[in-house]
């Protein structure tokens, strides 16, 4: 604990600088960790790499409203998400605008994020419902959400997933994509998700504490 | 053999290499690895799935390089360490690997399509144009091979749908392979979509603009 803040608003900051470090932020981007039946979220109307301690508020999430109110829907619809990013990365932003679908261009696409990742309507009972069974979805009109079972996980899927909108968008231009067959990248997916990630999952989550 | 202080000074070296790639955004989340040469038959290698903010310098396991499968010390190594120790088997002046994903060169990686030596820079840090190796599902023969082959002659390869294999004397040698391919690639992409777009001055919206064409 630093300066006498709380472990989730530290990591709040901490990711949050990571993220507008690696250039993936834009306009109502929202970062937030489960905190039993509250939920510790950046403000939605201030800027990841404005964010101060200040900006972080703690919701009771059978109060919460509006961005907050997502964030509680995808809590309550997916019981092993600790963490959730509302993010609006360059790449990914026109594509959630012209609602297309990401395919299985990368690895590493494939392991984290999954054989594909599609526009969804852009209302919180729809995105808590496609996050269900996957840990990231497009918004049609309003970025990307990912969960994950640490801010990490949630952290590592926006900068994939930003990262395959680029490459599906400029191998589309420079030949044509060659993509990742439907068996393999499920296969990948699925190892990703029960052994490769296991244990620094574990490691993430001790160090995240039990949220 | 090699020396205790060596070894510890390599250690430090692959741990602190790890996190560069990191910071640099050159690989994300667990993705990627490094190897450096201790001798003629053993390397130190970065440990399978772990965040390398996270790792120490004892973490790094030593590997056998004529057999992969045999190692010590350090955490389970990455399952990528055939491909490492292949590269350092067959090429005796090189004592480093970095395998990583980087947004440019990945581009080419996912339309499998080489890049040609067209600036003096890839000359002569790439030894000419840089070749995609063939697919391969992470921690195959297949993907040994096809990487092993693409590199040949070369300091650098595409890994299909994947990333980058970078080799280098020295670990700032690989760095510096790894940084050029990454520069030459967005130049070699700007220089494709003002061909498409008849000329200006590139902008990313030019790129969107043309994929948005391509899907009618």
């Amino acid at each position: 604990m630093k300066n006498g803040m709380d472990k989730s608003t530290e990591l709040i900051l901490e990711y949050a600088k990571e993220l507008a470090k690696q250039n993936v932020v834009g306009t109502g981007d929202c970062i937030s960790v489960r905190s039993g039946a509250y939920l510790i979220a950046s403000k939605a109307d201030v800027r990841l790499e404005d964010l101060t301690e200040n900006d972080v508020v703690k919701i009771k999430m059978s109060d919460a409203q509006g961005e907050y109110a997502l964030h509680a829907r995808i809590y309550a619809a997916k019981s092993d998400a600790s963490a959730v990013c509302h993010c609006h990365p360059a790449w990914v932003e026109p594509i959630a605008r012209c609602g297309a679908v990401i395919p299985a261009v990368t690895d590493d696409m494939t392991q984290i994020v999954g054989r594909n990742c599609k526009t969804c309507k852009n209302d919180a009972g729809t995105i808590a419902k496609n996050l269900k069974k996957r840990n990231s979805t497009l918004v049609a009109g309003d970025g990307c959400v990912t969960a994950g079972r640490t801010l990490n996980e949630a952290v590592t899927c926006v900068l994939v997933l930003d990262k395959a909108a680029h490459c599906f968008v400029a191998s589309t231009v420079l030949k044509k994509n060659v993509l990742i067959n439907f068996f393999e990248a499920t296969l990948m997916n699925v190892i990703y998700k029960m052994k490769y990630s296991k244990k620094n999952q574990e490691n993430l989550q001790s160090e995240e504490g039990s949220l | 053999m090699w020396d205790k202080n060596t070894e510890n000074e390599l250690r430090q070296l692959v741990k602190d290499s790890g996190v560069r790639l990191l910071e640099e955004n050159l690989v994300q989340g667990t993705w990627g690895n490094i190897s450096a040469r201790l001798d003629e038959d053993h390397m130190l290698v970065t440990p399978t799935g772990l965040d390398y903010n996270h790792l120490t310098p004892e973490d790094m396991p030593i590997v056998q390089i004529s057999d992969p499968s045999v190692w010590s010390d350090g955490k389970k190594p990455t399952s990528e360490r055939k491909i490492h120790a292949a590269v350092l088997a067959s090429r005796p002046e090189i004592n480093v690997c970095i395998h990583s994903h980087p947004v440019f060169a990945t581009v080419m990686a996912s339309c499998r399509m080489p890049l040609p030596a067209f600036s003096d820079e890839l000359r002569e840090v790439m030894g000419g144009d840089v070749a995609v190796g063939a697919y391969g599902l992470p921690g195959t023969k297949k993907l040994m091979e096809g990487t092993v082959k693409a590199i040949r002659g070369r300091n650098a390869c595409f890994m299909a749908n994947h990333g980058v294999f970078c080799v280098g004397k020295t670990m700032d040698e690989a760095f510096n392979v790894l940084r050029v391919l990454e520069r030459n690639v967005y130049a070699f992409i700007q220089k494709k979509t003002l061909e498409k777009t008849g000329g200006g001055e590139y902008t990313d919206e030019m790129l969107f603009d043309l994929f948005v064409k391509s899907k009618g």
